[in-house]
Parts: structure tokens; C-alpha cells; sequence
């Protein structure tokens, strides 16, 4: 089996790529296009940035035209590397082996609007936020809402499988893309969906293939129209934020909030001691708290005002019963309402002595269990802390847990751990010390039963070659549908240690 | 080689203010960038202008490979808001994201290292040899006719306050002039006209002709001083750019001139009764925010107390933070060096409009107004396209007269 490594694409495959568009205003192979595509806001080995550029960039308008520049990649055996937003917070959109990048934000268009079967037809190079702004007339909304809500596009979502802040109660991506049009590895264009027709929720015929489909980090495919959920606009907003003297407080409130059975719960968000105070470390980004507060917790409901203002009753009682303070209104409010902005700047960078520098933000996810976040917490901040120490370019900005389940949100926590990356001062030595940080943090979620990531991807190094021992025994079947789909590992290369299917 | 160092200082002035943004890399700047909007090209956003000044300290690309990414702006400057950084913590860091200086400095070395634009390279050489922009195309602009517009309204020159117009104004769109200036009038203001009326020099600036810009701010400054005048009026949103950040960079303490903002000065005077909107207006409006005005320096409640002043007027209003994302794609020099981005904005702008039922579409900067009208005319059924002074002027009976383009 023949393994597509890193390409020199010639001028006749530039060619061949403007024979296929038409239009060369559409192909990129010019530096500032292909420096312009390599790297997402994670941290970046910018020292290295040559290394991880595309050979040529490529901006289809249409599913047939990436469908041809599939067969072209995989016929001459040449990386492809799928790239929507860009934003993501794994490198899931950073070509590792050079190859054609194909960029698919001109694939923007709204389809059609249904709101009688209730679904969206939208390109893969839509963004989520620009289209509630078309539907909200219609009075639904697309519920998908990250904190890349303003930049991410909806490509990217499905790619790396992405995660909603109002999840709890509406689902993350997976749970509202009803069905999708995906370029698989070697060019045939499918209509993957549940079985039947395109805004058909559930079937049972055949297999899942639209799970699949989700979250692959687009290794297995390029997404290129997506049918989407129409949910009714919210009639009410209601969030709380409470203040704790201690962790476990604010543990237990997390606890005793997600198991009350309340339906209109969007999501609880606990916030540690570290990030309280990285939070404080300026005067307007986060209205200062006493220095009592150690911990916050964070919730919201979603819903209509009949479901709303009861429920709402029932979170301030539950929010109060283990020490919480509430924040007031003017936070709480104003506080969610910002919740894609405000919590991760890189101006609040410090170096180990207290100065203030940029940094580059690392988000660290992980999927957890309720029972394991104390403890995982701990381990989480010594590690850091260890490697800050020793390296001098790494600064601890605190730790989020964020319910997960939709409908379910007792058990299943998003958790992370955000880290400031002083990147002007990256070199080989100290990317390799970032490296090992990230794999110390995540074996100590596999050995708490936990999954590496949640929702970024498992495609960075640190991660990437951990995601064997996380799959266990399903490795093997992983690595098999890899190479049946893909048989010359042209979809995205290098990505979740999948190389392996090819040994 | 000079164009080196000068490459070096650039880069030595703007790599940390680059590396703020290189180092958040959020890109919520993306989706409200009107230029991005159109060509969804990557290279066009400025997470890529900025990372290219990093790059560019890493010597991975040189002014060359990025000269006509930074075409793609019309420096309306919606990103800097929409951006983290610039939201929660610039202030406070002092460091606040800055991509409208940013395109022009890096504009200003295109030009100095041989990088220009042949579009913009005609338009300033025109300017330099005019004094005012080629605004007519083929026809020529001169000091001779830069009045005209006036004829008839009887304005001095010279005196204690001025007013001042020049270019797409004095040129092209007068009927936009001439409303405002008979508004003032007919409020008992005292103006006169310049001795001799320069183009204010920002546009040249935004291109990176620094040199051109600075002398024709020379000129203006030392002809408002020659004739003792203490207060400019500015009815163009793109002068009043000039005059409040351009100026006082160049001149430092010792310019002690007052600026006064025409929609601002009108609506004053519209609110104290010395202007009487009589004549009731039958139209369903909407608004357009121009960038200069609501995103550049934060003025978007006068205009929308002006239009709301007038009798009869239906006004169908989109709040000025959803028009963030909105543009004419006038401004910047877009549309000269690339014209079909400028009409595709200005298409969507007239299209949003649209979408309101209304007859009407309102701005109040006559750089937007050219696209604008243009789309309007275009679009099936057409969308007439007016300026807030011509409307409020008929409404306070004047027969306005001049031209629009």
C-alpha cells in the first residue's frame, strides 16, 4: 500500500487544478495563500511555520469541483487538507504533509429554508452566527453556538465533531446535522445521512454512517452541503453566575444543578480558582471579586417563559444551597451574553515573574466523568506548574468543566485546561516541552477513565499518538475504515496517528 | 537598499501589536469584514494581514507577496471592534488591535519599496498634479471650478469658521453640498469657503502616498491660518477622519484647530430649532451607516435623530452594531483598484436594504453614495439611494440643486 507523504505539486497539477475551476482566481499557489492557510489559534511551532505551509491552495465554489480535485490528489497520490474556518483548537485544519488544501468558505450559501419540515441546507462555508442572522426572521435558530460562534463555519464543526455551549439543552453539532452531502477520500460525492431522505431524523436501515461523518477530523472526507436543525428561537434567557469560598462547594452546587431534572438547563459552567484569578488580572475584562471567591459557577436556561421563570426559581434555590453567592444581575447577564469573547485573551499573558507578555492560548479539552473532576483538577495544575517552572514560556489561565450531555448533563463534563503559550520565545527545545506537557495531562485523563478530547480533536502532537491506546481494542476496526475509505491516505494526513492503518 | 530598512522599521514597529492578534488568532474579525464577505479569501482577512507582519519578521515573505492582499480593505475598521482583544483588554494593555494603521503602514511600504498599485499610482499622480482627486474620471478637476458647486449661495472666503469641501463633493456629488451648505444658511451660520481648496489628503494616506497626504495637509493648514480661521466644518466623513487623526499626527500641539462634524452640527441645529423641517417627506427609509461615521468614531445617534426629525417620514432603522458588518465598499481606494469587490458590496448593502420594504435607502457620506446609487439603480425593482442632507434639506424646503454622479 502506497502512503502519501509530504508532495511537491508541479505546475501541472496547478494546472490541472485551474482546469478544474475554471477560474484561477480560485487556486492559490502563491506564498502569502499558503502562509495564510497553515495554522489555527492553537499554539504553533512558528519557528517551524515553512514546515506545515500547503503546496497550493484551492477555493471550490461547488461539491463537483472538490470531488475532482479529490480523484486528482488521490490518483497522484497527493495530500489533501480540508480547511474551513480555520479556528479550530487542535490542528485538524494544519496540513502536516504539504498538498492541496482546499479551502471551502466560498461554499456559503443558504439552500433552503424549510420551515415546515423544520431544516436549513446550508454550505459547509457558512458561519453559524451570519446564518441565525437569516433565519432569526423566520423565528428559529440554528443552535449550535461554541465559542467560535462568530468565526467558526459550519464545515469545520462537522469535521471535528464541535461543541455547543447550549448543548445541555439543544445538542452539539453531531446531534443537529440532520444529514450531509461528503467527498470521500477518492472523489465519489454520497448523501450521508440517517437512511432515508435528507431532513429524516432517525432510521435503523444499514449503519449510522452520519456519526461517522462527525468528527473526523477530516480524515475521512470533505463536507459539502449540510441539512441542518430548526429549533424555535428561544422565547427566554435566563443565566446565574454564583460565587464560592471553596472548590468543592461549587462541585457539589455543579452536581446537585445538573441532577435537577430541570428541562430547560442549557448548560453549567464550573470555574476554578485559577481561572477566577486569571480573570481578575485586569480591571475591565472581568468585574473583580473579593478575594474570598475561589470558585464560579455558571447557568443557564433556555426556553419558554411559562418553562423559564419556574425553573429559574428552583437554580437560585439550588445555586444558594452549598455556600454560592449570586453575582447579581448585571454579571450574570452580561457575563453569558459574552460568553464567545471574553475569556481567553492573550494580553492577560505573564511570564513567571509577574510580566505581563503575549500569549499564544492552548485549550486543553477533555472528556470526563463528574466523579473524577476534583481529582483530575489537581493533577491537571501540577503539570502545568511543573513545566512553567522549568520552561519559563507556559502560564496556568485556570480550568473550565462545562456539562456535556444533552438532555443528560449529570454525568459527562467538556473539561479543560487553558494554557498561556509565550510563542516568540518557541524553539525546538521548547516545543518539545510543551509536547510532553500535553501528554502528561492527557494520560492522566485515560488513566481516569476519561477521553483525551471532547470535542478539539486528537490531531496534535501530544495527543495524536495516544488516541491507540485510548481506542483499545476498537483500534483496529478504526484503522480498517480508514483504509477502506481512503486506501491511499490522501484525506488529511499524519492526523490521529491513522498512519498506522497503512503499516 | 532602502527599501530594506524601511521594510525592517515597519516591521520593528508593528511586530508586537501583530503578534496581539497572530497570538489570539480568534478571526472573529472574519465575518464582519465586508471585503471578506465577498471574496471569503483568506488572505484578505486581517488575522492574515497581521500574521503576515510576523511572517514577514521571520523573512517567510517579503512586501512583494503581500501587496495585493492588502488592497482588500476599505479600512472601515469593523474588525478592530469585533475583536477580543480590542473588546476586553486593549484598553487596558494599551494595545488596542489596529488594522486600519496597520494596511496603511503597510500601503505607505508598498509604495516605498516599489510595490505600487498602477490603479492607485494614477490616482495619486492625478492628485498631485490637481490637488483634488480625478473624481471626474477623463474630465479634469481644477482650482478653477472647485467652487462651483456654490454658485449662486453667495460664500465668502475666508473668515473665522470654514467649510470644507473638496473632491467627490466639490466635484461630484454637489447636490450633497449644496444641501448642507443652504442648511447652514438657513440657520443663520457664518462660513466662508478656502482660499485655495486642496483635497484633504486621507484618501492618498490610505493608499500610502504619506508624502502626498502630509503636503496637502501642509497646504490646507497654513490657507485656514492665512485667513484667521479657527473652526472647520466637515460635512465628509472622510475629511473628518483626516482632520481629528491624520492632523493631529502630523502637527502635533500646534493644531489647535476646531473640527466640527456636519451631521452632528445640523442635528444640533435641527434640535434648537434654528432649522424647521416643514415639508413632510413621503418615504419609507432605512439608514446606512457609513463606516467612517458608526464604525471609525462611533457616530451613529445623530444621524438617526436627524432622520427621525423629519415630518412624515417612515423610518425602518437596523441597529448600528449589525452594521458592523455593512459597507458601501467605498471607501480605502477600492474601488479603484478593484471595482467589481466595491459594486458586490454595495449590491448586498442595497439588497439588506431591500429586504425592509422601504423606497428609500439613507447614508450620509457621499464616497458611499456613488455605489450605493450605483447598486440602487441596478437592483430589479431599484432602490433610490439619498443622502440624509438632501432629505432633510427638502424637508426644510430648500431647493437643493448640483449634481450626483
Amino acid at each position: 500500500v502506497s502512503v502519501a507523504f509530504k508532495s511537491a505539486v508541479d505546475e501541472g497539477v496547478v494546472d490541472e487544478l485551474r482546469a478544474i475551476v475554471g477560474d484561477d482566481d480560485r487556486v492559490l499557489p502563491n506564498l502569502s495563500s499558503r502562509m495564510s492557510r497553515t495554522r489555527v489559534p492553537a499554539p504553533f511551532p512558528v519557528h517551524r511555520w515553512s514546515e506545515f505551509m500547503p503546496d497550493v491552495a484551492v477555493l471550490p465554489r461547488t461539491a463537483q469541483e472538490v470531488s475532482e480535485v479529490v480523484k486528482l490528489a488521490n490518483r497522484l497520490r497527493i495530500p489533501v487538507v480540508p480547511r474551513a474556518g480555520g479556528t479550530g483548537l487542535a490542528d485538524g485544519a494544519v496540513p502536516l504533509r504539504g498538498g492541496i488544501l482546499v479551502d471551502v468558505k466560498l461554499m456559503n450559501a443558504i439552500h433552503e429554508i424549510d420551515l415546515v419540515d423544520r431544516a436549513v441546507t446550508v454550505g459547509p462555508g457558512i458561519n453559524m452566527l451570519k446564518l441565525n442572522e437569516e433565519l432569526k426572521r423566520h423565528g428559529v435558530f440554528y443552535p449550535d453556538d461554541p465559542a467560535s460562534y462568530p468565526c467558526s463555519l459550519v464545515g469545520g464543526r462537522i469535521g471535528t465533531g464541535g461543541w455547543s455551549l447550549l448543548g445541555g439543552r439543544f445538542g452539539h453539532t453531531r446531534d443537529n446535522v440532520i444529514s450531509m452531502q461528503v467527498v470521500l477520500p477518492t472523489g465519489e460525492i454520497v448523501e450521508i445521512g440517517e437512511g432515508g431522505g435528507r431532513k429524516l431524523r432517525r432510521s435503523s436501515t444499514a449503519f449510522n454512517l452520519k456519526q461517522l461523518f462527525t468528527g473526523h477530523q477530516g480524515t475521512l472526507g470533505i463536507c459539502t452541503e449540510a441539512t441542518l436543525e430548526l429549533a424555535p428561537r428561544p422565547e427566554v434567557e435566563f443565566a446565574a453566575f454564583f460565587a464560592f469560598d471553596d472548590y468543592l462547594k461549587a462541585y457539589e452546587t455543579t452536581g446537585a444543578l445538573t441532577r435537577s431534572g430541570l428541562a430547560t438547563l442549557a448548560g453549567v459552567v464550573l470555574f476554578d480558582e485559577w481561572k477566577v484569578a486569571y480573570l481578575r488580572r485586569d480591571d475591565e475584562a472581568y468585574i473583580p471579586q473579593p478575594p474570598w471567591v475561589r470558585a464560579v459557577v455558571a447557568v443557564a436556561l433556555y426556553g419558554t417563559r411559562a418553562e423559564v421563570e419556574p425553573a429559574s426559581k428552583r437554580v437560585m434555590e439550588l445555586g444558594r444551597s452549598r455556600g454560592g453567592k449570586y453575582l447579581g444581575d448585571e454579571i450574570s447577564s452580561g457575563d453569558w451574553a459574552s460568553r464567545h469573547d471574553r475569556y481567553a485573551t492573550p494580553l492577560h499573558g505573564r511570564s513567571r515573574e509577574g510580566q505581563a507578555v503575549i500569549m499564544s492560548w492552548h485549550c486543553e479539552d477533555a472528556a470526563l466523568n463528574y466523579s473524577v473532576l476534583p481529582q483530575v483538577r489537581e493533577e491537571w495544575h501540577a503539570i502545568v506548574d511543573r513545566y512553567a517552572e522549568r520552561y519559563g514560556i507556559f502560564d496556568d489561565w485556570g480550568m473550565f468543566a462545562y456539562t456535556s450531555g444533552p438532555g443528560k448533563p449529570w454525568a459527562d463534563y467538556l473539561v479543560e485546561i487553558d494554557v498561556g503559550i509565550w510563542e516568540q520565545r518557541l524553539d525546538d527545545e521548547n516545543w518539545a516541552g510543551w509536547v510532553a506537557c500535553k501528554r502528561e495531562i492527557s494520560e492522566v485523563t485515560l488513566r481516569h477513565g476519561g477521553s483525551i478530547t471532547a470535542c478539539h480533536g486528537a490531531t496534535r502532537e501530544g495527543d495524536a499518538e495516544l488516541v491507540p491506546t485510548e481506542m483499545g481494542s476498537a483500534w483496529e476496526v478504526v484503522k480498517r475504515i480508514k483504509r477502506a475509505l481512503d486506501p491511499n491516505n490522501v484525506m488529511n494526513p499524519g492526523k490521529q496517528s491513522l498512519d498506522e492503518a497503512y503499516e | 537598499v532602502a527599501g530594506d530598512d524601511q521594510r525592517d522599521q515597519f516591521v520593528e514597529q508593528w511586530r508586537d501589536n501583530a503578534y496581539g492578534c497572530f497570538s489570539s488568532g480568534h478571526k472573529f474579525c472574519r465575518e464582519v469584514c465586508p471585503v471578506m464577505a465577498v471574496t471569503r479569501n483568506e488572505n484578505h482577512t486581517p488575522t492574515a494581514f497581521h500574521a503576515s507582519i510576523v511572517a514577514m519578521e521571520k523573512g517567510l515573505v517579503g512586501v512583494e507577496d503581500v501587496a495585493d492582499d492588502f488592497v482588500h480593505c476599505t479600512q472601515c475598521g469593523a474588525c478592530e471592534l469585533r475583536c477580543p482583544n480590542t473588546l476586553f483588554t486593549g484598553d487596558f494593555y494599551r494595545h488596542r488591535t489596529r488594522t486600519v494603521d496597520v494596511v496603511k503602514a503597510m500601503r505607505a511600504l508598498m509604495v516605498q519599496s516599489g510595490n505600487e498599485r498602477s490603479g492607485w499610482k494614477l490616482w495619486n499622480e492625478r492628485l498631485m498634479a490637481d490637488h483634488n482627486e480625478p473624481v471626474l474620471g477623463d474630465v479634469r478637476v481644477s482650482q478653477e471650478h472647485v467652487a462651483d458647486w456654490a454658485q449662486g449661495l453667495d460664500i465668502p472666503v475666508g473668515g473665522e469658521t470654514l467649510l470644507f469641501v473638496d473632491c467627490e463633493a466639490a466635484f461630484a456629488r454637489t447636490a450633497y453640498t449644496r444641501a448642507f451648505a443652504q442648511l447652514l444658511q438657513a440657520a443663520g451660520v457664518e462660513f466662508g469657503l478656502m482660499r485655495e481648496q486642496w483635497c484633504c489628503g486621507g484618501p492618498a494616506a490610505e493608499m500610502g502616498y504619506v508624502d502626498l497626504a502630509r503636503a496637502h495637509a501642509e497646504h490646507n493648514l497654513a490657507d485656514w491660518r492665512a485667513v484667521g480661521a479657527r473652526r472647520i466644518i466637515a460635512p465628509d466623513p472622510h475629511d473628518y477622519i483626516a482632520f481629528t487623526e491624520d492632523y493631529p499626527r502630523y502637527f502635533g500641539e500646534d493644531y489647535d484647530v476646531e473640527i466640527v462634524l456636519g451631521v452632528e452640527l445640523v442635528n444640533d441645529l435641527v434640535r434648537e430649532g434654528r432649522i424647521a423641517l416643514r415639508q413632510p417627506v413621503q418615504r419609507t427609509v432605512t439608514y446606512h451607516d457609513p463606516c467612517r461615521l458608526n464604525k471609525r468614531k462611533g457616530v451613529h445617534a445623530a444621524p438617526r435623530e436627524l432622520l427621525r426629525a423629519v415630518p412624515g417620514i417612515t423610518f425602518h432603522d437596523v441597529d448600528h452594531v449589525t452594521q458592523w458588518s455593512s459597507c458601501s465598499g467605498g471607501g480605502g481606494g477600492l474601488p479603484i483598484e478593484k471595482p467589481e469587490i466595491t459594486r458586490e458590496i454595495s449590491r448586498r448593502r442595497v439588497a439588506k436594504a431591500q429586504q425592509l420594504d422601504v423606497d428609500t435607502l439613507v447614508s450620509a457620506c457621499p464616497w458611499s453614495e456613488r455605489p450605493l446609487s450605483e447598486a440602487g439603480a441596478a437592483a430589479r425593482p431599484p432602490l433610490e439611494v439619498m443622502d440624509l442632507f438632501e432629505l432633510v434639506a427638502e424637508s426644510a424646503g430648500i431647493e437643493v440643486g448640483g449634481s450626483r454622479p
